[in-house]
């Protein structure tokens, strides 16, 4: 055989092999199931949906690819430079009750009200289970939602939980000489428990809270303590559009109670953000530490683990309204299915699956993160103790029940940036007095208003 | 040269410089136009239509909006005393330190390096080193507490207290612009005809008056083009400000630039890349009306 001739026959062949290596690939079953593309903006997430991604390829086939992409701006330029390429992915985790309406509205996402509204979200806490819903109030407050039609379901809730969980350092308590088995239960015994710790310790005894994001002093402290001292309908009353808002004497009385926090802030907080804050706590630089639910999560991953830990909800102060304060529990993150998406059979089923008893219990157990699944009688298996425990401060009377995902009586688009920058300058800042804050928060809330 | 070959040539002209132009065409005055007419509309960035509102942005970022408005003016007012600290800031460090550096023989060359390191270290590791410095417990109130100097110390850390979070981003700004006005005013000396300063000096001219009346009209261009470069990047950088605080404490370190930012990418997906947009072009008128005066100013000073 010469050569030219062997070489024609070699090329023949190679090309005849790859076209039977293609023709095979065609056939083979394994590269025909689907694969799902997910993002979320919580890194602490990706690990936790990986091990139940895997358990969902055990069951259907469906490989899902986790992407996080963090900070939240980089999310949030992610997603409009991916929908003006239409390149997003099949399954997203949005906030809840407000980034999964604004990107639904905008055509973006499926309605799932097919797939699980009605039993279909049964499964889920009771005070989350509208929180993707197009309701009549949602669209009269979110331009975005103008077109968009009531009944509509644009998430499913994945976590949930709360904001104005206070974590303590159990060493640090018992070297002040508390009991750490013995939470304070009201906010003047709070106080006295940090008076304790920082005359210890002075640096490292006081309470971290990421105070760089202004506005974390007054949704994770404020509101809860305002909520119990006044009730409930004089503190909604504090947002209305017209009447006795926060420069009324018993609002200013609640803007009192705060300021006592000023001397057991730790040095430089209002220079910590949410994540140097928690990092700082675990790394012993405080002895309190306030977050959410979500937080002890964020803490176990820096090696404070929950047994060093006790938790307990923002004490209400004595003589207020409400002595037994409840924090209902709220979606916190959604799962929506893009309107995208080359296969939403697959990626509903992957939404079914994430947030199926099965799959919530193995993202609870593997990221310490509560899921708005209701894990019923295996959740303190699952979560431990102290998560698990947290849950007895979700369920009580409504009117000692303070709600976070209650916004019908804040003015439209309501900021929380000025309110809580304002609230900053009181405490830790001292630059204003509680009088003065009152009578920012009432000009902020104005403007607000007039604004639509 | 014949007809034929005069188009050739204009063609092979025109075909190597369009590819700049195309490019910028696309990535200049593409982008540009969009930003213009995003600023008169309202989008939060993947809606399908823009919501048209005039000139409602600019009204509202001005005056008309209650909300937006102070912020604003907050962000503006930082941003003015960061015009003009900066730049004055670092020809107030540079130019004597040009002239040092000029006038010494030895470690000349060491001595530049030195002094242009933080120039070429600028960057978000070194903000993030600074941070640890100017902490409670950080590396200056160590410093300031050992000399015996506590009383100077901030026991919330630099960042934190609203005396000093501004000053203290300044001087870090500062710090990482000297280098580069440094290295432009000591090019600007070494082009100096040393007769002239010889002919001053041989009239009794002193080293601060050959420095006030030879040396500092003839670097007059330098100082302008550091000054321009220092205003502009005060007025459109804000990363220093993003990554050291956020604008806080307070709101004590906002600045226009990083307001934009925030009315970008902070707003939970609302539709506000329109009042965004419209920031950005105050921010730019305001810029060339500054650029001019300055201009104006130092040309009369020639």
């Amino acid at each position: 055989m010469n050569g030219p001739r062997a070489r024609a026959i070699a090329v023949a062949a190679t090309i005849a092999l790859a076209l039977s290596t293609t023709a095979c690939s065609d056939d083979d079953p394994a590269s025909a199931t689907p694969t799902l593309e997910m993002w979320t903006f919580k890194r602490t997430h990706v690990a936790a949906l990986q091990e139940v991604a895997t358990a969902f390829k055990t069951k259907t086939g469906i490989t899902v690819n986790i992407q996080a992409f963090t900070p939240d701006d980089v999310f949030t330029a992610k997603i409009q430079s991916a929908a003006q390429t239409k390149d997003l992915p099949d399954v997203l985790e949005l906030h809840a009750g407000g980034e999964d309406m604004r990107v639904g509205g905008a055509g973006l996402l499926a309605d799932l009200a097919g797939d699980f509204a009605g039993p279909g979200l049964d499964r889920f806490l009771t005070t989350t289970r509208q929180a993707g819903l197009v309701t009549e109030e949602r669209k009269a407050k979110t331009e975005e939602l103008k077109d968009a039609k009531v009944g509509t379901l644009y998430s499913v809730p994945f976590t949930a939980g709360t904001f104005g969980i206070v974590y303590g350092n159990r060493e640090k308590m018992q070297a002040a000489g508390l009991n750490p088995d013995s939470p304070p239960k009201t906010w003047e015994q709070f106080l006295s428990y940090l008076q304790a710790t920082t005359k210890v310790d002075a640096k490292q005894g006081g309470l971290s809270l990421g105070l760089k994001v202004s506005q974390t002093g007054f949704n994770w402290i404020y509101e809860q303590l305002a909520f119990a001292y006044l009730g409930e309908a004089r503190f909604q009353a504090l947002f209305a559009k017209d009447g006795q808002r926060f420069a009324a004497p018993d609002a200013v009385k609640t803007l009192e109670l705060y300021s006592q926090l000023t001397p057991y802030w730790i040095p430089g907080v209002s220079a910590l953000g949410i994540d140097e804050a928690d990092v700082a706590f675990a790394q012993g630089k405080s002895a309190f530490n306030v977050g959410g639910t979500f937080t002890m999560a964020f803490l176990a991953q820096n090696g404070m683990t929950p047994e060093k830990m006790v938790t307990f909800p923002i004490p209400p102060p004595a003589g207020g309204k409400v002595s037994d304060l409840r924090l209902a529990a709220l979606a916190l993150t959604g799962l929506s299915v893009t309107s995208t998406t080359k296969d939403k059979a697959a990626a509903v089923k992957w939404v079914d699956f994430l947030s199926s008893a099965e799959g919530a219990a193995i993202f609870a157990k593997s990221s310490l993160d509560l899921p708005a699944t209701d894990l019923g009688a295996q959740a303190q298996a699952l979560l431990g103790p102290k998560l698990a425990a947290l849950q007895q401060y979700f369920t009580g009377p409504k009117e000692s029940t303070y709600d976070a995902a209650n916004r019908s009586f804040r003015p439209p688009d309501y900021d929380e940036v000025p309110v809580g920058t304002a609230l900053l300058k009181l405490s830790p800042l001292k630059e204003a007095g509680a009088a003065a804050t009152g009578a920012q928060l009432d000009s902020v809330i104005a403007a607000m208003w007039v604004k639509k | 040269m014949s007809t034929n070959q005069r188009r050739r040539q204009w063609v092979t002209g025109y075909a190597f410089v369009a590819p700049a132009v195309a490019l910028f065409l696309v990535m200049g005055l593409y982008t540009i136009g969009y930003s213009f007419t995003l600023s008169f509309a309202k989008w939060n960035g993947f809606t399908e239509h823009w919501q048209w509102v005039g000139l409602d942005n600019y009204l509202d970022l001005l005056f008309s909006d209650p909300r937006r408005a102070p912020e604003v003016h907050n962000a503006a007012g930082h941003t003015a005393v960061t015009m003009v600290a900066v730049p004055l800031g670092t020809v107030v460090v540079a130019l004597p330190l040009a002239v040092l550096l000029n006038s010494i023989r030895r470690l000349r060359a060491v001595l530049r390096s030195i002094f242009f390191l933080p120039y070429v270290t600028t960057g978000i590791a070194v903000y993030y080193a600074w941070r640890y410095v100017l902490e409670p417990d950080g590396a200056i109130n160590l410093m300031l507490r050992s000399l015996g100097l506590g009383s100077l110390s901030r026991p919330q850390g630099f960042l934190a207290d609203p005396a000093t979070a501004l000053p203290t981003l300044l001087v870090i700004m500062i710090w990482g612009s000297v280098p580069i006005a440094m290295l432009l005013y000591l090019s600007g000396l070494q082009a100096i005809d040393p007769q002239i300063v010889e002919a001053a000096q041989v009239d009794g001219a002193g080293a601060v008056r050959t420095l006030r009346h030879i040396t500092w009209p003839l670097l007059v261009p330098i100082t302008a083009a550091v000054v321009l470069l220092g205003m502009r990047d005060t007025m459109q950088g804000f990363q220093t400000f993003l990554l050291m605080t956020n604008g806080g404490p307070g709101g004590h370190t906002d600045v226009l630039g990083l307001r934009t930012y925030h009315l970008a990418f902070f707003q939970s997906l609302s539709p506000t890349l329109g009042l965004a947009s419209a920031l950005g072009w105050l921010i730019l008128l305001a810029a060339l009306a500054l650029t001019v005066l300055n201009a104006r100013l130092l040309r009369a000073q020639r």
